[in-house]
């Protein structure tokens, strides 16, 4: 092994963590707010991808300029699914039964992706696709820095919305108490709404980034809710920085086994660290009192 | 009035496990011949399949009824909704095809040791899972499934991502073989059955049933919640490695991405959501409704993902306007028909019991 390579990885550890941050934040939310655990985030993640696809191949823009008309239209899809669908469930058996909602939402996902576009893989080509850094003797290909980017910057956002604005304020308080929240005269149902919307733009940033430099395909979502998932449990349900850290150390241990065991078994460092925060740490490493009932 | 009612043991009619000695002889009889005619149809249903491909058809639906029952021995008792059964699924059929191929047992043995020790791997994994609640109960088990097939796609030695080739374990034509596989499904099937019976029966039931209700109170009445959740979760994923062995005794070769795949777990938890998973036949029921459309579905639009699509609607459905099931809710709506059974039954018990309270005040009176 050498330096190079090693530093090379963290590199690229970083810039996925930072991708898996912005997602997991996303998962967060929607978990904080109605206590969901979001299945189709990664279904929304992969049609965001699919939505820049089609809009480079078809009207030829440049990917990230398909966020103006995604990031609202999830952001109100969030909305109309947190008001439609999931308050109508039963509140006894709200967690279970939202689980299965929502998978069923990313089946759906898939298999509409499946009948629209075909189950051929999707690549989008673009004239800085190929292009990279030389940093201290490790190559950074460009997309993946503007990937990066996009989720970095969105993460800012959403913290500075949440810490510093009323609206922020309320939804902080809506998922740490809802009825004390309530008697403080915070609507709780329409601000657990545009929760859920958040959440929902966070899979479209973050399907935009993913869409530069991945190979894109309607079953790939699978690939990325499962290692999501493993974020927000170690990190402690409920808990935002707590997924950050979570999602950085991850991305990078992943990008690390990488060298000497290859992409699919460093894959299962996610579930190897979910398994093994259940029989330490079950509440997770970061999360307050939100995770010890979920 | 309204104070002896109130004081009564509450009328417990939604209960389906309470009725079975209070009902009606009439109800109770019609039960049993439906119980028989129904048992009666699935035996006939080889001599009655016009051709191999709807007899092959039938062992898909009769090794979903497997699943799908084995599932709700956990989902059913303890309410918790494992979507990671898939992993036990793959698990029993890919244990009977090493212990064939690379132990040398016999099929049938191997199919037996094979399930003998997955259900021992699933105790680690139950005591990891189980010791957190709802969704992160949900997200351990789908991880287990998705953590099982990269294993299995990059695992040389039990094939890799080409699978695996299983030897069939009769020698005779393929539509002899199926109607083998057929009654062979049937009967692990009435297995699952009568255990779930008993169990429903027994005191291990009842307290299951508390933690599905409200664990922390079962918890502090003393019901030993923790032994009990581990016990089920063992014992279902022991019966679905029997349907996953079973499974690859039948269709003779392995592909990891089917044998450990979501779609697979997420059928067994609709069809026992759609047939009711607090009833014993509500899995077998949901089996034969979704094993069948998906089959049709399958047929009719070939390679699309038109089934997947079909299968997320129905979930979605079933989830938002009949979480409980279609034999509550044709229940209620016979009901509705034909004029309530029950009210007056109660109405009837409810007098009576304010008669004996009245007495028994009377006695104490003197």
């Amino acid at each position: 092994m050498n330096g190079p390579l090693i530093f090379q990885h963290v590199i690229l550890g970083i810039l996925l963590g930072g991708l898996y941050a912005l997602l997991a934040a996303g998962l967060t939310l929607y978990f904080g707010v109605m206590r969901v655990v979001m299945i189709a985030h990664a279904a929304f993640l992969v049609l965001a991808a699919y939505l820049a696809w089609y809009a480079n191949t078809e009207f030829g823009i440049d990917p990230m300029l398909s966020m103006i008309v995604t990031v609202p239209a999830f952001f109100f899809l969030g909305v109309a699914i947190q008001r439609l669908l999931i308050t109508r469930l039963r509140p006894a058996t709200l967690t279970m039964m939202s689980v299965l909602l929502t998978f069923a939402m990313a089946l759906l996902i898939e298999g509409l992706l499946g009948l629209l576009f075909t189950g051929t893989q999707r690549r989008i080509q673009l004239g800085y696709g190929s292009a990279s850094l030389e940093l201290f003797g490790a190559s950074v290909p460009v997309v993946k820095l503007i990937a990066f980017g996009l989720a970095a910057a969105a993460l800012g956002g959403l913290y500075l919305l949440l810490k510093k604005s009323r609206f922020g304020q309320a939804l902080r308080a809506t998922i740490q108490h809802r009825d004390a929240a309530q008697l403080v005269g915070i609507d709780t149902d329409r601000v657990a709404g545009y929760g859920f919307g958040l959440g929902l733009a966070t899979a479209a940033i973050g399907g935009t980034a993913l869409s530069l430099d991945a190979t894109i395909y309607p079953s790939l979502h699978w690939h990325w809710i499962g290692p999501l998932m493993a974020i927000i449990v170690v990190g402690g349900l409920g808990s935002i920085p707590g997924a950050a850290i979570a999602a950085m150390v991850l991305g990078v241990t992943q990008s690390m086994l990488q060298i000497p065991m290859g992409t699919t078994w460093a894959q299962t460092v996610f579930y190897i660290a979910l398994f093994g925060t259940l029989m330490l740490r079950p509440q997770g490493f970061f999360g307050g009192r939100l995770a010890q009932r979920f | 009035m309204r104070n002896a009612s109130e004081t009564s043991t509450p009328p417990v009619a939604s209960d389906p496990a309470v009725p079975a000695g209070r009902t009606f002889p009439l109800v109770r009889s019609i039960q049993i011949i439906a119980l028989i005619a129904g048992g009666a149809l699935i035996l006939a249903f080889p001599e009655l399949a016009p051709n191999a491909f709807i007899l092959s058809t039938g062992v898909i639906v009769a090794n979903y009824a497997v699943t799908a029952t084995s599932w709700n021995f956990m989902g059913g008792f303890t309410g918790y909704i494992s979507l990671g059964h898939a992993a036990f699924f793959g698990l029993g059929s890919y244990a009977t095809a090493l212990l064939i191929t690379k132990a040398g047992l016999p099929s049938f043995l191997a199919w037996a040791v094979g399930a003998v020790i997955v259900g021992v791997l699933a105790i680690p994994v139950g005591v990891a899972a189980l010791r957190v609640r709802g969704a992160s109960f949900v997200i351990a088990t789908i991880s287990l499934v998705l953590i099982l097939l990269l294993v299995f796609q990059a695992w040389a030695f039990a094939g890799g991502s080409g699978g695996m080739v299983v030897p069939r374990p009769f020698d005779v034509l393929r539509p002899e073989h199926h109607r083998i596989f057929f009654y062979l499904f049937v009967a692990l099937l009435a297995v699952a059955l009568l255990v779930w019976w008993l169990i429903d029966r027994s005191r291990l039931g009842v307290g299951l049933k508390a933690i599905r209700e409200d664990e922390d109170k079962a918890q502090s009445l003393g019901v030993p919640t923790r032994n009990y959740k581990l016990a089920m979760f063992t014992l279902s994923a022991t019966f679905t490695a029997l349907a996953g062995g079973l499974y690859a005794l039948w269709f003779g070769s392995l592909d990891p991405i089917f044998q450990f795949s979501i779609l697979v777990a997420s059928y067994m938890v609709l069809m026992s959501l759609l047939g009711g998973v607090r009833h014993l036949f509500g899995p077998l029921l949901g089996a034969i409704i979704v094993g069948s459309a998906l089959e049709y579905f399958k047929v009719q639009y070939g390679d699309t993902q038109f089934h997947l699509v079909a299968s997320a609607l129905l979930l979605a459905i079933v989830v938002l306007f009949m979480p409980d099931g279609v034999i509550p809710a044709v229940k209620s709506l016979v009901q509705r028909l034909f004029g309530s059974e029950a009210a007056s039954i109660r109405e009837e018990s409810a007098a009576e019991l304010l008669e004996k309270d009245r007495s028994r005040e009377e006695e104490a009176a003197r």
